[in-house]
């Protein structure tokens, strides 16, 4: 017992030790993901910028997605920000103004080969002001439907895809798609949220896409944009579906998707790993089109390097490294490229081992004509203050017009 | 060092007051690292959140700029959400105050004397005190969700509707204190008979040959002695309603519409969320205020009671 | 009716009141073992404490979504490096406070009392400044210096004091009159005949620092640095999915070990919180 414990004393103190202590040549850099197969690939792209730098490791520090800015803004507010860091995009705005970032365009611009311009444009607009570059997008991934074949066939309708092709996929067609699958399919729902969590952490992500597809904006050029008509429309259809067709996994119910619980949901091509172990047919399809036309929405992660670092010059050159087409290429599988050279490749296309070529189309297109969630300095503080309104949106008797003001008087001042 | 006073001492020769002062010596050597870490990590800070609160300061710019008491007007006059919030803790507790040492009590009384079983109970009304309050609000977020829930599915069994507990703003306040009661109330039962087991049984035996009721034993001779305890598990109680956070931030996270948002949470989500560190502190200073004034109260208005 | 039998009945009618009021103590555990083996669907799906479906691998699969037994680790160490340090610093200060006389006692103890009144989140904003200061933010130190030094610490000196004043003088008397310093009567006479005291000491720590959460929240970011309540709070794979069925897997291991040891020790465990709360 006693010798047990003195050893677990020793170990704890050794720990301590090495986790304050750094070598000079270690590069920190913080992602979100811990899937195994993601951070193989990372550690070989840092394996292979030992060819150039034999001396540099990049260790690699998994910080859970969902406090992941809160936690990186304690790591740098603490001292202690990593060389580089995943960003998320709603995060960039608040760290470029604090001026926490490195201006990375001469780097990219001087390294070989690397062809800056071949970024599209629309993809680089949050992460560059003028000639300023302070990240470099590694995924630019656009909002997908993903729906359950077997479900829509027990229902006997034509699927998603089958729709968009057509080009009847709008958001009529959705709701009336959404009810007959609830109705095909009892003790199940029509559609979720992102990830179940559209009136929580994901309340912008579950508003927009319909929003956007009335031809709407949550917020524009410091104004708000919830109580604008298009988007009213679109939010009024949402609460008919939660709470009258009750087509849509309502608040406080789970109705996963991923285990067969929901006929269709919203999420990106990353996911599409988790269908493997499924057990039913699906596919992937575009968001519903409506009267402001096809408007799919991106979500966008950058690759950053904090000016704070000792050893930023090289993490730089590691970015670089890291951004080239080769790598790109290699990270493509998992997260969607903003390199015009790699979107246009047939590699990108019918190279994926998940998902057929012909929904990689749309997904290829989708980040052509996509744009990004609108970003903002104060992020956290909008959705707090969104949060309560939005609360109460979501009740059967809600009215939905007030509940609209309250959202939109709540964020105004902040915008 | 400890040797030479033993020689001093066997000498004998040196003054008394020598020996005082290696005494004392000694004594704050043994002191020393509770007086340096309580001013390091304890006063030292209390000061800092006391300046703090008169800036206004960015924690992730770092930039902090003095303002005066621009904090303390803005919580007190002008932010909406501080009254809101601090309505929500002065609810919370006088729901949780209440609820808890009355329940407490009644446990405590039913098992203070032994029987058979008496330890069985003890050890299952306790086993939630033990447990992690993540853990705890976890299971309870669980069994409180909305149709699929596993005690509205209970209730629907004997026809009742149950609301969606964490989804409307009272009834999620409802549901934290309740679930926190059950979490806590196994620790003041505890004290409670502690102190009911300090009273002599001749008290209790000389009452009821006297022909007194057992309701007129317990408010004659039962309660009035248990005053001192009472206190005491009034005042930790309270200034515990008045720190929960890991139980909001597990099951509620504050909502629905700002519904169980407490005080403690507002100083974590505007110091640490917004990065609003100045204002956080000036939240810090008024939370440290209430339950400074509480705490003053309750022991003054106890002490006026026994005179 | 005779009085034997109303009182039989009488106790009867308390027994069941007591269990039906022991519902909601002892259920949650129950329920979250058994959700701990179900799936999603199943979790959600008709009440039922049997799961149709043992998932054994729900609990291995802890292990696989989150670095777990590291976390677990990470816990266990941090809190008993915070036990040893408490009971040692804890019970130097209580003796010194019970036995000695010295100028600036008395106000000590005023600071120290107050101490015991402020929440942890009051101090938490400098604290963190400090821990940046000394370049401990994203270590385990401030997990191991705040609750020491803090208010938990504070309550831990004064159980040792009160203990120590209920102690017989007589003996560490003799063994001042045998030559032992005041270090050696410390260590040689009084802490081996406070041993209860050492115990609710070293139990209330323990539990105080297995179950902490707010620290760890602010001052530990990447999953390797976790502990348990911070891991169980953040149940999701990598793409931030909740994973609800592995998160009561996770919480059943976290929580079943320390009721088993409760349940073993269920007497002395409770005698220690009864100590704290009356004496503090």
């Amino acid at each position: 017992m006693r010798a047990a414990l003195t050893g677990i004393v020793a170990s704890a103190l050794t720990l301590l030790m090495t986790t304050t202590s750094a070598l000079a040549t270690d590069l920190r850099m913080t992602v979100w993901t811990g899937s195994e197969a993601h951070l193989k690939m990372l550690n070989g792209i840092a394996e292979s910028f030992k060819a150039r730098h034999p001396d540099v490791n990049v260790k690699f520090e998994t910080v859970p997605v969902n406090d992941y800015t809160q936690k990186l803004t304690f790591q740098v507010a603490g001292g202690n920000p990593p060389d580089i860091a995943w960003m998320m995009e709603d995060a960039a705005p608040a760290f470029e103004n604090a001026n926490l970032l490195m201006d990375l365009g001469p780097t990219l611009k001087a390294a070989e080969g690397y062809d800056f311009a071949d970024f599209s444009q629309p993809a680089m607009g949050l992460w560059q002001k003028g000639e300023t570059v302070y990240g470099i997008p590694f995924s630019t991934s656009p909002f997908m439907i993903y729906y359950n074949k077997d479900m829509f066939d027990k229902a006997g309708l034509e699927d998603p895809l089958a729709l968009a092709a057509k080009g009847e996929w709008n958001m009529t067609k959705f709701q009336q798609v959404a009810k007959k699958l609830t109705e095909a399919n009892p003790g199940k729902w029509g559609f979720e949220f992102k990830d179940g969590e559209g009136y929580a952490s994901r309340m912008t992500h579950a508003l927009l896409p319909p929003i956007r597809a009335y031809g709407g904006d949550i917020w524009s050029n410091e104004e708000c944009g919830f109580d604008k008509p298009e988007a009213v429309a679109a939010i009024k259809q949402l609460h008919d579906m939660v709470f009258k067709d009750k087509s849509i996994v309502p608040p406080g119910e789970q109705g996963d998707y991923f285990s067969g619980n929901s006929a269709m949901t919203v999420n990106q091509i990353s996911r599409a790993s988790k269908m493997a172990e499924a057990g039913f047919n699906w596919g992937i399809a575009p968001l519903p089109g409506g009267p402001g036309g096809e408007s799919p929405v991106i979500g966008q992660a950058g690759l950053v390097v904090f000016d704070q670092g000792k050893n930023k010059e090289i993490a730089a050159e590691f970015v670089a490294h890291m951004t080239n087409k080769e790598n790109v290429a290699t990270m493509a599988q998992f997260f969607p490229p903003a390199r015009k050279s790699v979107l246009e490749a047939d590699a990108f296309i019918s190279g994926n081992k998940l998902v057929p070529p012909e929904m990689m189309k749309n997904v290829a297109a989708a980040i052509a004509n996509g744009r990004v969630h609108p970003a903002h300095e104060k992020a956290p503080q909008l959705l707090a203050a969104m949060a309560p309104r939005v609360d109460a949106l979501w009740k059967a008797d809600a009215d939905v017009d007030q509940a609209i003001k309250g959202i939109c008087s709540a964020i105004q001042p902040l915008l | 060092m400890t040797d030479s006073i033993h020689i001093t001492r066997r000498g004998g020769q040196k003054s008394r007051l020598t020996l005082k002062a290696r005494e004392m010596m000694e004594a704050w050597l043994f002191v020393s690292p509770t007086v340096i870490g309580f001013i390091i990590f304890f006063l030292g800070p209390l000061l800092a959140v006391a300046y703090y609160s008169l800036t206004e300061w960015n924690l992730l710019t770092q930039q902090a700029t003095f303002v005066g008491l621009a904090n303390f007007e803005n919580a007190l006059l002008e932010n909406p959400d501080f009254w809101h919030v601090v309505r929500n803790s002065v609810i919370f507790a006088l729901g949780l105050v209440p609820l808890n040492m009355a329940l407490a009590l009644t446990l405590a009384l039913a098992l203070s004397r032994p029987f058979r079983g008496v330890v069985f109970f003890r050890t299952v009304f306790f086993a939630p005190v033990v447990t992690s309050a993540i853990a705890w609000a976890i299971v309870w977020k669980f069994m409180l969700q909305g149709e699929g829930g596993f005690i509205n599915q209970v209730l629907a069994l004997v026809g009742i509707s149950g609301p969606n507990w964490l989804r409307e703003p009272n009834w999620a306040m409802a549901a934290v204190i309740i679930t926190r009661v059950i979490k806590m109330v196994g620790l003041n039962m505890i004290l409670y008979i502690a102190a009911l087991q300090a009273i002599p049984r001749d008290y209790e035996e000389a009452a009821r040959l006297e022909g007194a009721s057992r309701r007129q034993i317990f408010s004659m001779i039962t309660w009035p002695l248990l005053a001192p305890a009472t206190l005491v598990i009034m005042v930790i109680t309270t200034i515990g309603s008045f720190k929960v956070f890991d139980h909001i931030y597990q099951m509620t996270g504050g909502g629905p519409e700002n519904g169980t948002l407490v005080l403690a949470f507002y100083i974590y989500q505007q110091g640490f969320k917004f990065f609003n560190v100045g204002y956080a502190s000036t939240l810090a200073m008024i939370m440290f205020a209430i339950v400074m004034v509480l705490t003053l109260v309750q022991v003054a208005l106890r002490r006026k009671g026994m005179e | 009716m005779s009085l034997r039998q109303t009182r039989i009945l009488y106790r009867a009618c308390w027994t069941i009141a007591l269990l039906i009021a022991a519902i909601p103590f002892i259920f949650p555990f129950i329920w979250m073992v058994s959700a701990g083996f179900k799936s999603v669907t199943e979790i959600f799906g008709a009440p039922s404490l049997i799961p149709r479906v043992w998932r054994w691998e729900n609990f291995v699969e802890v292990f696989t979504y989150q670095p777990f037994a590291r976390q677990y680790f990470n816990s266990l160490y941090i809190a008993i490096l915070v036990t040893g340090l408490t009971l040692v610093i804890s019970s130097l200060a209580g003796y010194a406070l019970a036995r000695m006389r010295f100028a600036g006692a008395a106000l000590l103890m005023l600071f120290l009392i107050s101490a015991l009144m402020v929440p942890e989140e009051v101090t938490i904003i400098p604290n963190f400044f400090l821990m940046r200061w000394f370049g401990l933010v994203d270590t385990h130190w401030p997990l191991i210096l705040l609750p020491t030094f803090g208010p938990q610490g504070v309550m831990a000196t004064f159980l040792m004091r009160q203990y120590f004043l209920a102690l017989p003088k007589e003996l560490e008397e003799a063994g001042k009159m045998d030559g032992l310093t005041r270090f050696g009567v410390w260590w040689k006479i009084a802490l081996p005949m406070s041993r209860p005291a050492l115990a609710a000491v070293a139990i209330i720590t323990f539990l105080h620092s297995w179950n902490l959460f707010l620290e760890p929240l602010i001052f530990v970011s990447s999953l390797e640095m976790f502990t348990l309540p911070l891991a169980l709070s953040n149940f999701n794979d990598s793409y931030g999915l909740p994973l609800w069925n592995l998160q009561l897997a996770a919480t059943s291991l976290a929580v079943v070990p320390i009721l088993i040891v409760y349940l073993i020790a269920q007497r002395q465990i409770i005698e220690s919180f009864a100590l704290s709360g009356v004496k503090g």
